[in-house]
């Protein structure tokens, strides 16, 4: 395997980003991945768990090739029937190679485990998104038989889409939030129809979007920038990203720091989830890092 | 019109009850033309009588209900589990009981590998058996610096590579996927621990997969059913029945004569299958109506609803597991979600399949016995069959909703002697495991059973089965649940005609009557007179299947 990069190694290829969702049967996890492929406009590949639930339009299909479907917008669907590692194989191999991955994981997955194939050759893990239904999550939290399976889905994960928002009356979605906040540590994105931003969901920038592929989203965010001249102490950034406000729901930039100033070091943040990998050579004026938080006010800037 | 073989024997053991022993068998045309005594078997017309079985005891074919032709392809590598087990050539690889036999063994089968460079794979080994010290690199490193090892475990969750590997699939210090186990100095130590982490080892994985893919898999896969009796073997599941050329490389394999065994291929969503079960359906109804083979079989789906008990990911219920290892989650995982079981059952047995579903755990049983019901409801139909696969810990009360919905048990009931010490002593505790594998509930409660092997998991052998199923002795000699021993006979009804019935056979093999299939189990003496002790120890001359006499491999 030539193509043998882990994480940062900017030599051979930028690792491709992988995001897994999870969530109980009827959460919406293919709902959302069906919005990610029809606002995608940058190639996105997906691993779903059945072609027949992923509702592809027709003229969106460029070409079918076994367990894999072609989309003109140049996103890739392949299926896992034949295993992950089939799968990851693929889509390493296509050309051009997307840089994003969305694995749909099943819904009595534990997504932290399906993650770890996030950790192979040439791939790196953005996040684990757990979709939640509003109306359901609570009854089947308390279910005999997929109780813990949904504690676990709920606790290891780094984001929370709490979809069908629509669905429920303010009283029962502050007393579902109230719950909710307890069960997790992770953000609560509230959704309707799986419509999540790209750019929180996936971390994708903003500012490359035309804003027609944008669809209305339940939730609206807030976004700025935090710059740096001067190269920052490693320590006090980590302490900086963790003092965070609990709404941020992502951060992504470049920063030079004082141990290691002439590499870029790459900054990730989803949820509570923090990387932070070598990039290429520093040749920038500046640090960058831009955050994006739920807006409490709701009225606030939205990205993109 | 042809001639008819009249075989003499000591005792012929029919299975069926209204006729149960006889002298000889008459065959002609690859069935029977009927049992009873020389004399009476010769008013059948021209007929030559055939002596070679005069000594022998006959038995219906056994059948093996839960296996996986996976044996096959193992067995094109060296063998390093805890207990003796024999290959399909008769080889008997005596067990490796500590690392230092393990490390033994492989030292030899290396020294006669030719090419230094090729991987050397070996499967089996068990550390619950092992339990003061755990195979690392460094062990394999004894055997060889230069050849990339990869030591497959047992629970098929695990597997423990040497440096040589390490290094030709770059996993390093540097390696973050999870499962990849680390020492306290950050290196690896060779062991990976589940599949994102076996994936890694890309060269071993693809050199497992050819050869669990290839004709001689096949091969192995019968010659093994045909050392210990099993003329009909089904692979529960592991055969992607929607792919032409899969189903045309079984059929050119099972079409020569000498192929030792009928083989029946359920479709299931796993393992490459397919995922939509409305199309998984239509796929099993037509390879099943369109089948022109007498020894390729269809019309079964396998479903898969929760892990192993032993591995702690079966689904069992409260209060969960005895004495699971520190941090373990508090019950196992699904591999379907519960609320999808009743739709995906409903479509199967709305098409007329027969659904069998792996449910070690009860909770797992439980919500397939609902789904049955639900289906049921739903669309009404007779004579189902659905089977409840491995049903270890299915409770009395689940028996009764079982045997009142029409459904059958298939037994794990190896697991008494390979890990009942184990389930006693740290998985379910001592109450629930004497009433693990619960062979005479069920029957008391009126649910039709057989008993299996899953083989690879367990050697396949149906003798063997039978002994654990009456005698229920663990590994280290205990009887495991005395009340839940079953007779010989019953045994017996469990591995031939009870089989039969939940592959929805019975019609054609399970018992030695006129116009059934001539596949028989030909044994050395008899079960109904030895020992109920040495029952795992009666010789096995072969088989023979459709007529044609196939002779086991010596054991060497």
């Amino acid at each position: 395997m030539t193509d043998h990069a882990w994480a940062g190694d900017p030599m051979i290829h930028t690792p491709i980003r992988v995001t897994v969702i999870g969530g109980y049967l009827g959460a919406g996890k293919t709902t959302l991945v069906n919005h990610v492929l029809r606002s995608a406009d940058e190639r996105i590949a997906v691993i779903v768990n059945d072609f027949g639930d992923v509702n592809i339009d027709a003229e969106l299909i460029e070409s079918t090739d076994g367990g894999t479907i072609s989309l003109t917008n140049g996103c890739i669907c392949c299926s896992v029937v034949d295993g992950f590692t089939v799968a990851l194989d693929t889509i390493r191999a296509s050309s051009p190679r997307p840089e994003r991955l969305v694995i749909e994981a099943s819904g009595v997955a534990i997504p932290a485990q399906v993650a770890a194939y996030a950790f192979g050759p040439g791939l790196e893990l953005d996040g684990v998104v757990t979709v939640v239904d509003a109306e359901t999550i609570r009854r089947n939290a308390r279910s005999e038989y997929v109780g813990d399976v949904i504690a676990q889905q709920n606790t290891a994960t780094d984001l929370v889409v709490l979809n069908k928002v629509d669905l429920v009356d303010h009283g029962a979605m502050a007393s579902l939030m109230a719950w909710l906040t307890e069960v997790t540590d992770a953000p609560l994105i509230p959704a309707r129809d799986g419509r999540v931003d790209l750019s929180v969901l996936l971390g994708l920038d903003a500012a490359d979007r035309t804003s027609a592929t944008t669809m209305p989203t339940a939730t609206s965010f807030a976004s700025w920038t935090e710059r740096w001249l001067e190269p920052i102490d490693r320590t006090s950034f980590e302490q900086q990203i963790a003092a965070l406000p609990d709404a941020v729901v992502r951060a992504k930039g470049v920063v030079r720091f004082t141990d290691d100033p002439l590499t870029e070091s790459i900054v990730q943040v989803v949820g509570r989830r923090v990387s932070i990998t070598a990039g290429g050579r520093w040749t920038r004026e500046r640090s960058e890092l831009v955050v994006i938080s739920l807006d409490p006010d709701g009225d606030a800037k939205t990205p993109g | 019109m042809p001639t008819n073989t009249i075989y003499p024997a000591r005792r012929i053991i029919t299975m069926n009850p209204a006729f149960p022993f006889a002298e000889a068998v008459a065959v002609r045309e690859g069935r029977v033309v009927g049992v009873g005594t020389v004399e009476e078997l010769e008013r059948f017309g021209d007929h030559v009588v055939d002596d070679r079985f005069a000594d022998k005891v006959i038995l219906p074919g056994f059948i093996e209900a839960h296996s996986h032709v996976m044996t096959g392809g193992l067995w094109q590598f060296p063998y390093v589990g805890y207990f003796d087990r024999a290959d399909p050539d008769g080889k008997v690889w005596s067990g490796s009981r500590t690392i230092d036999e393990v490390v033994e063994h492989l030292v030899e089968i290396e020294s006669e590998m030719d090419d230094p460079t090729e991987p050397m794979i070996a499967w089996g080994l068990d550390p619950i058996y092992m339990p003061d010290e755990r195979l690392v690199a460094r062990h394999l490193d004894q055997v060889s610096q230069e050849r990339p090892i990869f030591v497959f475990h047992a629970s098929g969750h695990l597997a423990t590579v040497n440096s040589a590997m390490m290094r030709r699939c770059e996993i390093n210090e540097q390696t973050p996927t999870p499962g990849v186990m680390k020492n306290d100095a950050g290196r690896p130590n060779g062991e990976l621990q589940e599949p994102a982490a076996m994936a890694l080892a890309t060269i071993a994985l693809g050199k497992l997969m050819a050869a669990i893919g290839s004709d001689q898999a096949k091969w192995g896969y019968a010659n093994d059913a045909r050392n210990t009796g099993q003329t009909l073997v089904a692979d529960l599941g592991t055969t992607p029945i929607q792919l032409d050329e899969q189903i045309a490389a079984w059929e050119a394999v099972v079409d020569d004569p000498s192929y030792p065994a009928r083989v029946l291929l359920a479709g299931s969503p796993m393992f490459g299958g397919e995922q939509d079960p409305a199309t998984l359906a239509a796929v099993a109804i037509s390879r099943r109506d369109a089948n022109e083979h007498d020894k390729l079989r269809f019309g079964i789906i396998k479903l898969v609803l929760d892990g192993s008990i032993q591995g702690f990911t079966a689904r069992i219920g409260w209060p969960f597991y005895f004495d699971p290892p520190a941090g373990s989650p508090e019950n196992g995982l699904w591999l379907l979600p519960p609320d999808a079981v009743a739709d995906i059952v409903t479509t199967h047995h709305a098409a007329g399949l027969t659904v069998h579903c792996h449910c070690n755990g009860d909770q797992a049983a439980q919500v397939f016995i609902d789904a049955v019901e639900t289906a049921l409801e739903r669309h009404p139909r007779w004579n189902h069959r659905h089977t409840v696969q491995h049903s270890q810990l299915t409770t009395t009360a689940q028996y009764r909703k079982m045997a009142a919905l029409g459904m059958c048990a298939n037994i794990f009931s190896n697991h008494i002697f390979h890990w009942g010490d184990q389930h006693r002593d740290i998985t379910v505790g001592p109450e629930r495991a004497a009433r693990m594998n619960a062979c005479a509930t069920a029957l008391r409660e009126g649910v039709s059973i057989s008993i299996h092997s899953d083989s690879p998991i367990t050697p396949m052998g149906h003798l063997h089965t039978a002994w654990c199923a009456v005698n229920r002795r663990t590994a280290s000699g205990e009887v495991l649940g005395p009340d839940e021993r079953i007779s010989v006979m019953e045994a017996l009804t469990a591995i031939t005609i009870g089989a039969a019935y939940q592959l929805n056979l019975d019609h054609e093999m399970g018992s030695i009557e006129s116009g059934k299939l001539a596949d028989f189990a030909i044994l050395d003496d008899d079960p109904l007179v030895v020992d109920p002790l040495q029952l795992k120890d009666i010789g096995v001359w072969g088989t023979m299947v459709g007529g044609v006499a196939h002779q086991a491999a010596p054991r060497s």
